[in-house]
């Protein structure tokens, strides 16, 4: 089974890269901007979190399994750009569908991050947000409406990706405004 | 990589290409692409064990497992290539139908296998990861947005058949056919 999630793994790699389409990194922008569907979630550790927690910042959340190979590759690129971004006020959830916790706490042996990855075990909150494949990735803006959406992986630390992120919180070159 | 485009007689704007397979020299597996019009379509062959293994660590019965893994399981992808701002892709596939000698078969998509679970004995967490392993039955990308997951299409190891599929692009229907396509056999790909 092992052998198979390495060569699942490299066969993804190889299809981007023959591809080239590791490249295009786009946010579409939702023109209606739709309330972002509220929750209310436990993360790995037992901790729980609710979107109005989240309310005046900008907030990333991915929806995603450990098994979704996508999901696995853009992960790494999540920490990098949260590592960027945590200091101004810009916050990330990644919510994890149908797994449980043991299953989540290997996954983070091999892909470690610092920001939440809360449990959607029953598929319930990912249904209210209309994603239909993994990952699927939304910025909620400060207002609590849905700003942005990229379905499929992103590479997040792009710095195209990270200045519109910027932007929405209001920050450009460094500066509030 | 061979070329096997074939395009349907009344689309005479199909370009003479787009179509090519191939197979993986690291797994020895064989694929399928499509990469024109707007989009990047791939079916790679998945072999019955890899699927068995995938289905039972996710909580499905052996029995339940090796008759998913039977179906002519392939991975997928399926990516609106288009460049940024160039309109949106949609597909249904339920529209798509595997040709063989024996007639013209629909896909086994996630609802298809839902309403097959709903008398067995699935648990909940089961049924969660087959459906979202799975392909989504419709869905529409914008510019650089792709999908990854599984589609099965009930034929027997082995067997080979006649993809004719069709998307929108910007509004615009597209309809094409990827020829000699082969499920995998159920063979063990041996240690390497």
């Amino acid at each position: 089974m092992r052998q198979y999630s390495y060569l699942l793994a490299l066969w993804w790699a190889l299809t981007l890269d023959a591809a080239g389409e590791s490249g295009l990194q786009t946010l579409t922008t939702l023109p209606d901007r739709p309330p972002a569907p509220a929750f209310t979630l436990p993360d790995a550790d037992g901790a729980t979190h609710r979107l109005s927690d989240y309310h005046g910042r900008v907030l990333i959340v991915n929806f995603w399994a450990t098994w979704c190979p996508p999901c696995r590759e853009e992960m790494p690129s999540m920490q990098r750009a949260w590592e960027q971004l945590k200091d101004a006020g810009i916050a990330m959830l990644a919510i994890n569908v149908g797994e449980d916790e043991d299953t989540i706490f290997a996954f983070t042996a091999s892909y470690p991050v610092e920001f939440p990855l809360l449990l959607d075990q029953d598929s319930t909150v990912v249904r209210r947000w209309a994603v239909v494949g993994l990952p699927t990735t939304f910025v909620v803006a400060p207002d609590g409406t849905l700003a942005y959406r990229a379905i499929g992986g992103r590479a997040w630390d792009d710095p195209a990706i990270m200045d519109r992120v910027r932007r929405l919180a209001g920050i450009r070159g460094g500066e509030k405004f | 990589m061979t070329t096997l485009f074939a395009a349907p007689a009344a689309d005479a704007d199909a370009p003479p290409s787009g179509a090519t397979q191939g197979r993986d020299p690291q797994t020895d597996l064989r694929y399928w692409r499509w990469n024109a019009d707007g989009i990047l379509f791939e079916l790679t062959q998945r072999l019955p064990d890899q699927t068995r293994g995938f289905f039972e660590a996710r909580g499905f019965d052996q029995q339940i497992a090796n008759e998913i893994a039977m179906s002519c399981v392939f991975q997928t992808n399926f990516k609106n290539s288009a460049p940024s701002g160039d309109g949106t892709v949609a597909f249904d596939l339920s529209k798509w139908r595997a040709v063989t000698d024996s007639g013209r078969h629909r896909l086994l998509t996630r609802e298809v296998w839902h309403r097959r679970w709903s008398q067995r004995p699935v648990t909940k967490a089961a049924r969660i990861a087959l459906e979202w392993s799975l392909l989504p039955t419709r869905q529409r990308y914008a510019p650089g947005d792709y999908n990854w997951g599984m589609t099965s299409f009930g034929l027997a190891p082995g067997r080979s058949f006649t993809l004719e599929f069709n998307w929108v692009h910007d509004g615009r229907t597209f309809s094409r056919t990827l020829t000699d396509i082969e499920c995998a056999a159920d063979i063990q790909q041996p240690p390497g």
